[in-house]
């Protein structure tokens, strides 16, 4: 019994001393209720986005890899026209090692298709199935269908309807060497293969009876036959192409009527989902500064609440709590609130997956099933309550170092070295003005803290507002990434054509500025297939994608991107072997170039380096640069006036509008989002510091009321108190936007193959957000001073 | 001819308290004479500081009126009474009130830069209230906390005169000080009434009121005794005790 009371004495003072802890951390958070729901909230759109940031990142892979899965898609896909086949490829594909599984089916394929897609015309190779053919790989999955079917239906990719404004029932048209042919949409399916506009060939079926009928319309060089395979490891898919082109080189040089195309899945699923990871990062990337603004306004809340409490705690200390009680009541407070709001904020999360997963689908074409993420919800929940334990730990630590007696005497110590910045008597300027000057100066380490977080919500406001105005409003930089030259119309010249000399014709046109030759052919270097662009001089072109070094001039270099550059481990100045058709030449590097497009793999010979290889080289295709012309008009011209020397001509505009009208979605959402955060944390901080001010110096503003300060007075001296600060914060962030955006976006489209950003960081944009912001501060800032009107004079004296 | 400066028709105030109504000022009928030093005086609870809050604009009475130099008080708005009492009121507390984030020189001239218009003449007029009150340029740049109790209460004299106000309102200017410090800042009072300044002030103290020339006396909200005094003189000072001790002995005090 004795040593039951022996045991029992200390455990309950322990849970007694652990109860009085939990109380005072309740008593703490009842005592500011509103400042501990602005901080509930910061911490709860921070652990939402970083949660929605991280389950994308970590999902998005395996999304991709389970769909292909399900949808039992190809791993390797290789295409061509009849002429170009041959059954040795067949038994290639299925002798390689790691190949578990092949099929090989006609299909029809349009080397340069165009239909209707988000109010604009798309051009892309389109490879049509027969929908009624028994395959195993490939199989045709619908998401959508008609229940009924006529003789002129068609199934086409799902992102048609997320992104391309299509529905079921409606008309559908493709146009093929200048004839229409027009379906009714009788389905959508789901494919990881060909199933986006960004890879340059999409897939469409097509039921028995209209394909035969298609297929008989159409001359015999499209129709085609499709090689596809399934992998052990479809990471080896890649090889599994390139050693198919080692094994089987293309001869038929020059010609634009014979063509193999392939297609790995690795490439594909890192075109589809550049953008939903470009887009997770920058979640995670502004929840990290929401975290980092909700450390500093715990630190702010922490001093503060230690300074307001400072004759409690020696009142605490007094009666015998020990600092380690004291600490670690303030710690529960902010754990308990840190914790809660974090749950929520992932909780929340599930609830805002839907919109995320529809920006995915719509970027990817599939359809996203969202997951229980137990393990990331964990992790969010971890890193941002961990991070908050911590601060408020190091806030909170000179608790220990406070005397009680000096607690008790409100923690003035004997000697004050305070200044009096900008004396009244000595310093000109109104006297509004200069008590708000004072005030701010007053009131140091809080306008640090606003500063820093205006500094960062400028900076994410103006990297978001870039991003958007690059990549919606003036595409030419973001375009220039994918390496496309910004012409307006190409024209793809007929083989037996003498190029050089339609250019001079076409040259010759009313309101044509320039005309270039620019041909992208498959050429290897070094053993690798790499994309490469062949032009007379890459002076006369508009966007030089060279970013170190410089485009080849002479007849032996050779520009390469820093993806084959690492790729074959050879840079400026050393030598590389290319090798088109039977011939290989040596060819000096001049320079590194990068690019989006063709997964980064580019090149750039001239004229002169081409015809080394193959001497009869004369180049197929135009880029045409027009002036005060619609490409519309200009094409119908060229084709009236030259239609017998052209194979094809193509809208680059209206291309170009139609594949980033992805982009322009998701990245519009991305900039709301952004902007939406920027405007509530400016409004939180601002009523937090504000209340705070406005309790704390409630006897101040009552003694000023007393000697006649009005009400409005006092709410300018208090927003131009915070004006200073905040107008620097805002210098600073924009400043650091403007120098700083295209850097970090860099960074972050590394891995796309960007080592240079040129965005256009338009500065009256800036100037306008910034003053926004200034204005918005302002605005709040005179709001939520109003509270002040009910801090009577007479109140205070009665107190 | 005494000029009448401030003058109450039925004022009344009354405090909703947890739903019942607290009547602390009832029909007050006072007029304030011009160049006077009026001492109001009463029990606690009696409602002298209401009183001299409600007729200092300081708070709206919640009946009557309140001529203050031809201005009805009860009808001006909080911002028009704000700029009323810049323009016409110096108030000086027990509490003192100093704005602690700002210096000696400041916290005078933070009231006399609202209506001022020259800074250098304002200034040159802070300093030499400040050195007339005893506080010397050595304590300009000092903040409230680093002054004593006398030094502060002085500098919230000076600021409560910067402005040349018609009245100077005290509401227990004393009653936070020591002795040594309380007749300092009494003997202020009595100089700068020698001048001309109109003063009102609210005490309980008995050796405070003397320094008056007119005592009212309040209780439960009425005025039920009056008194004059005359100009404080020291050598009569014995009298003046006697005279206000009986008087209020006779009110009940």
């Amino acid at each position: 019994m004795l040593n039951v009371m022996k045991n029992s004495v200390p455990s309950l003072q322990k849970w007694g001393g652990k109860m009085e802890i939990m109380n005072l951390a309740i008593a703490n958070i009842r005592k500011s209720k509103s400042a501990t729901a602005s901080l509930f909230i910061f911490i709860l759109v921070a652990a939402l986005l970083l949660s929605i940031g991280l389950m994308v990142i970590t999902q998005v892979n395996a999304f991709f890899d389970n769909k292909a899965e399900q949808l039992k898609d190809p791993h390797a896909i290789i295409m061509m026209d009849n002429k170009s086949y041959h059954s040795r490829y067949g038994e290639f594909i299925a002798n390689y090692p790691g190949v578990t599984g092949t099929e090989t089916e006609e299909a029809i394929i349009m080397n340069v298709a165009k239909f209707d897609f988000a109010n604009s015309e798309l051009t892309s190779s389109a490879a049509i199935f027969n929908a009624d053919n028994h395959r195993n790989i490939g199989t045709l999955k619908l998401i959508e269908k008609l229940d009924n079917s006529s003789a002129n239906d068609i199934f086409i990719p799902y992102i048609f309807k997320t992104n391309g404004g299509y529905e079921l029932g409606e008309e559908f048209i493709v146009n093929y060497q200048n004839k229409d042919y027009a379906y009714r949409i009788a389905g959508f399916f789901e494919t990881t293969m060909m199933g986006t506009t960004n890879v340059g060939l999409m897939k469409f079926m097509l039921p028995e009876t209209p394909y035969h009928k298609l297929a008989d319309q159409l001359d015999k060089l499209a129709t085609g036959m499709v090689i596809s395979a399934l992998m052990e490891d479809k990471i080896q898919s890649t090889k599994l192409l390139n050693d198919f082109t080692r094994e089987f080189p293309q001869t038929a040089v020059g010609e634009t009527t014979s063509y193999i195309l392939g297609l790995d899945i690795e490439m594909v699923k890192n075109v589809s989902t550049l953008t939903i990871n470009i887009i997770a990062i920058i979640l995670v990337a502004f929840a990290a500064i929401i975290v980092f603004v909700s450390l500093i306004v715990i630190k702010y809340r922490v001093s503060n609440s230690i300074e307001d409490g400072m004759t409690n705690i020696g009142v605490l200390k007094a009666i015998g709590y020990t600092s380690k009680q004291i600490l670690s009541s303030i710690i529960v407070q902010f754990v308990l609130i840190a914790c809660s709001a974090s749950v929520a904020g992932v909780v929340l999360s599930y609830g805002l997956m839907p919109l995320i997963g529809s920006i995915v689908s719509s970027l990817s074409g599939l359809v996203w099933y969202q997951k229980f993420d137990m393990f990331i919800n964990l992790i969010t929940i971890f890193l941002v309550a961990s991070c908050i334990v911590l601060v408020t730990l190091i806030s909170a630590y000179r608790v220990r170092k406070i005397q009680p007696i000096m607690a008790l005497r409100g923690g003035i110590s004997t000697h004050s070295f305070r200044k009096n910045y900008f004396p009244l008597d000595k310093t000109r300027g109104g006297l509004h003005f200069l008590l708000a000057i004072k005030s701010a100066v007053a009131n140091a380490k809080q306008n640090i803290m606003i500063l820093l977080i205006i500094i960062a919500l400028t900076f994410a406001s103006v990297f978001s507002v870039v991003l958007y105005y690059n990549i919606v409003s003036d595409k030419t930089a973001f375009v220039n990434l994918f390496g496309t030259e910004p012409a307006n119309v190409m024209i793809t010249v007929k083989p037996d054509t003498d190029t050089n000399d339609l250019l001079n014709h076409i040259q010759q046109m009313e309101q044509v500025r320039n005309v270039n030759i620019f041909d992208l052919i498959t050429t290897k270097i070094d053993g690798r297939t790499v994309y490469t662009n062949v032009t007379d001089s890459y002076n006369q072109l508009e966007n030089n994608t060279v970013y170190e070094g410089r485009q080849p001039k002479h007849e032996n270099e050779i520009s390469i991107s820093w993806v084959v550059s690492n790729q074959i481990d050879k840079g400026i100045g050393d030598t590389v072997e290319v090798q088109y058709g039977t011939e290989t030449v040596s060819f000096l590097v001049t320079g590194l170039s990068q690019s989006i497009g063709n997964l980064g793999q580019v090149a750039g010979l001239t004229m002169e380096g081409i015809q080394q290889l193959y001497s009869e080289y004369e180049g197929t295709t135009l880029y045409v640069y027009l002036d005060d012309i619609s490409n519309k008009s200009f094409i119908q011209n060229v084709q009236e006036q030259y239609g017998d020397y052209i194979v094809e001509t193509l809208d680059i505009d209206e291309n170009i509008e139609s594949q980033t009208g992805m982009y322009t979605a998701a990245v519009f959402a991305v900039m709301v989002i952004v902007l939406i955060i920027t405007v509530l944390v400016v409004v939180m901080i601002l009523y937090l510091v504000i209340k705070t001010m406005i309790i704390k110096r409630k006897k101040e503003f009552g003694i000023m009321k007393a000697v006649g300060y009005s009400t409005i007075q006092l709410m300018n001296q208090i927003s131009i108190s915070f004006l200073p600060v905040i107008l620097i914060g805002v210098t600073f962030g924009g400043v650091l936007g403007y120098f700083f955006t295209n850097p970090m976006l860099s960074v972050l489209l590394s891995s796309a193959g960007v080592k240079r950003l040129d965005f256009i960081v338009h500065l009256p944009i800036i100037l306008i957000l910034c003053i926004g912001i200034l204005i918005l501060a302002y605005v709040v800032s005179m709001f939520v001073s109003l509270k002040i009107k009910k801090v009577s004079a007479y109140s205070l004296l009665i107190e | 001819m005494s000029k009448i400066i401030i003058k109450t028709e039925k004022l009344c105030k009354s405090f909703s308290n947890g739903g019942i109504q607290q009547h602390v000022l009832k029909n007050l009928d006072i007029n304030l004479i011009e160049g006077d030093f009026t001492v109001i005086m009463g029990s606690s609870g009696s409602g002298k500081s209401t009183l001299l809050y409600a007729i200092s604009g300081m708070d709206k009475p919640t009946l009557g009126e309140i001529d203050f130099a031809g201005k009805n008080l009860a009808e001006l708005s909080n911002d028009q009474l704000a700029v009323f009492r810049r323009n016409n009121c110096g108030f000086v507390f027990q509490q003192i009130y100093l704005l602690d984030n700002m210096s000696v020189l400041d916290n005078v001239l933070a009231s006399g830069l609202l209506i001022n218009k020259n800074k250098r003449e304002l200034v040159q007029k802070a300093k030499n209230l400040l050195i007339k009150v005893g506080i010397n340029e050595n304590s300009w740049s000092k903040f409230p906390t680093q002054l004593s109790g006398g030094e502060a209460q002085r500098v919230g004299i000076v600021r409560a005169l910067i402005n040349d106000p018609r009245i100077l309102f005290a509401d227990e200017p004393t009653g936070a000080l020591n002795s040594a410090s309380s007749d300092n800042v009494l003997d202020i009072f009595t100089n700068v009434n020698g001048n001309g300044q109109s003063i009102v002030m609210v005490t309980h103290d008995m050796k405070t009121a003397l320094r008056g020339n007119r005592i009212l006396y309040l209780r439960d909200g009425v005025i039920c005794g009056e008194l004059q005094l005359g100009v404080f003189s020291e050598k009569e000072n014995v009298e003046r005790h006697e005279k206000l001790s009986a008087f209020l002995t006779e009110m009940g005090w």
